[in-house]
């Protein structure tokens, strides 16, 4: 494998081009709108603290359920369609490093889901701040849930090289092992893409959920798992049979 | 050099054996790939594409190693037997974008000529979605020469089209040939494969049983001996002057029928009738038993071990 590979234009815009055509990606902005509606609610009642409600809307649903959902059917069906529908074999056949492909892969796929964390994160911070919004109060959770796709959407690409469902897969990572089991086990977080996420997005914001580690390891952390993912679907894509 | 070595290549899976020990060095031109469905015909065009590796014996493809550098694809143009093609884009853009990644100078010209070679041009800016099968195979066989590549593995190109297509692009498969690449067409119909490659390679149930021109494969067929169902209201004294005559090297009985193998089954036809009237019997049916390509491969199979393969 080489050890620079740059990322192939048309692989990226093809990837891009799936994953905006068909009705998955309008469900999914659809979903992104979701803590759009529930600030909207809050402003309207008005009964808490406006920083202290943004801190818990981007720490207990926009990062660990709402963009995680998200990324992890992107970053899925970003792989997983070429897989299903046999296309990956025109990529195979070409002279790009796998690493090339992949990568530009999984670039798609996160520009896509920060495409939808635009509605998703910063639609519900302004309504909900209203005029207390500034930089650090957006920009800190943006960062979070930015990082926090990434990772997501190359673990779930990884997923849809090594499973036949990686969606389910992903799914059932977000709702047992980090809505679940992390949520009670502390240390579990250790291995929570969201509890990094939220560790970023709480140098912004009031903590309310986020684990002990520092914004600067969990920075860390975020893209040397997106990249380990990456090199891992990369070398899957180098020795799996393909259809 | 030839572009496609296997050399001692098996490839199984659990249990089941795909290719065994198969050899064979590809010269320029068109050769094909004969065999009937789950012959491993699949298996050995995704060895020769780097879609699987070997699971013993070596595969090189224009000298290179494809799992080890894909560098060669450059040069290797591949029409898979998956019908498998983006929905959301035109067949111009499936085909220059295929030319593009693996390197073509000037992919969007590239596209152009590759679809009027298959006949495709006038509808080159339709999404391929709605496109029939025929048309979609022929858009997979356009993003395989597209870039000009040196070697093409073609998994059934033939399947899907009607005669004329089927004409038109077995002539564009000889041009391909006489162009000076090496083309490997499947195919589970030997008159197709008959038509553009003059040289077969034949495998059944994973083992090349015979390999070599196309007409003398084609001699080996035709001269297995064949088994004739025969009707007859005296089929037992028919059976006796046919055996008298020397017409027939055995006799047998089969629900009321008469089953006779023949060595010679154009002289049985010719003289069959006059016997059958010299000897006053009544001729009501005369069929052919097991005349499908299932039986022509049994026989190769066969007839290979019995070479000592």
């Amino acid at each position: 494998m080489t050890a620079a590979a740059p990322l192939s234009r048309p692989v990226y815009l093809l990837a891009l081009r799936r994953l905006l055509s068909g009705r998955r990606f309008i469900v999914l902005a659809l979903l992104a709108l979701v803590p759009a509606i529930a600030a909207t609610g809050f402003a309207a009642a008005g009964e808490i603290e406006p920083e202290l409600f943004w801190a818990r809307l981007v720490q207990r649903l926009v990062i660990p359920t709402v963009i995680a959902f998200i990324a992890v059917v992107i970053g899925a069906s970003a792989v997983g369609d070429e897989r299903e529908d046999g296309t990956i074999l025109y990529l195979a056949s070409t002279p790009l490093p796998r690493l090339t492909i992949m990568a530009s892969t999984i670039a798609a796929a996160w520009t896509v889901t920060l495409g939808l964390t635009v509605p998703a994160l910063l639609l519900p911070g302004l309504i909900a701040l209203g005029g207390e919004a500034d930089g650090p109060l957006l920009a800190w959770p943006a960062a979070g849930a930015a990082l926090a796709a990434l990772c997501y959407c190359a673990v779930a690409a990884w997923l849809a090289m090594v499973v036949r469902r990686p969606v389910v897969i992903g799914v059932l990572y977000i709702l047992l092992w980090e809505g679940s089991i992390a949520t009670f086990a502390a240390s579990a977080d250790r291995f929570s893409i969201a509890a990094y996420g939220r560790a970023v997005a709480v140098e912004g914001v009031i903590d309310v959920n986020a684990p002990g580690t520092s914004a600067a390891a969990a920075i860390a952390i975020l893209v040397a798992v997106a990249t380990v993912a990456t090199w891992w679907a990369a070398g899957r894509m180098r020795r799996t049979e393909l259809p | 050099m030839s572009a496609l070595v296997f050399d001692g290549v098996s490839r199984w899976y659990g249990d089941t054996v795909a290719l065994a020990d198969i050899t064979f060095a590809l010269a320029p031109g068109v050769t094909g790939l004969l065999g009937h469905n789950g012959a491993g015909k699949s298996t050995a065009l995704k060895l020769g594409a780097g879609f699987t590796r070997p699971s013993a014996g070596s595969v090189r493809v224009l000298g290179q190693d494809l799992s080890a550098s894909p560098a060669a694809y450059r040069r290797l143009g591949i029409a898979h037997d998956r019908d498998a093609l983006w929905p959301f884009l035109t067949a111009r853009a499936t085909v220059a974008l295929c030319a593009r990644l693996r390197g073509a100078r000037d992919p969007e010209a590239a596209a152009g000529r590759a679809l009027a070679e298959v006949g495709l041009a006038e509808v080159a800016d339709r999404r391929v979605g709605g496109f029939s099968h025929g048309m979609r195979q022929r858009v997979k066989l356009a993003q395989a020469l597209a870039h000009e590549p040196e070697l093409l593995l073609l998994d059934e190109p033939l399947n899907g089209l009607d005669p004329a297509q089927r004409r038109h692009i077995v002539e564009l498969i000889m041009r391909l040939g006489d162009e000076g690449r090496t083309v490997l067409v499947s195919s589970h119909v030997l008159h197709e494969v008959e038509r553009m490659a003059p040289r077969v390679l034949v495998l059944v149930n994973g083992h090349l049983v015979a390999s070599g021109a196309t007409p003398a494969i084609r001699d080996l067929i035709a001269e297995r001996p064949r088994s004739i169902r025969l009707r007859a209201d005296d089929a037992r004294g028919l059976g006796r002057e046919l055996i008298g005559a020397g017409l027939v090297e055995s006799v047998r009985f089969e629900d009321g029928a008469m089953v006779v193998e023949a060595g010679d089954v154009e002289r049985l036809g010719r003289e069959l009738p006059r016997l059958a009237r010299d000897a006053g019997v009544r001729l009501r049916r005369m069929e052919p038993v097991g005349d499908d390509l299932e039986s022509v491969y049994a026989y190769l199979n066969e007839r290979a071990r019995g070479v000592g393969r």
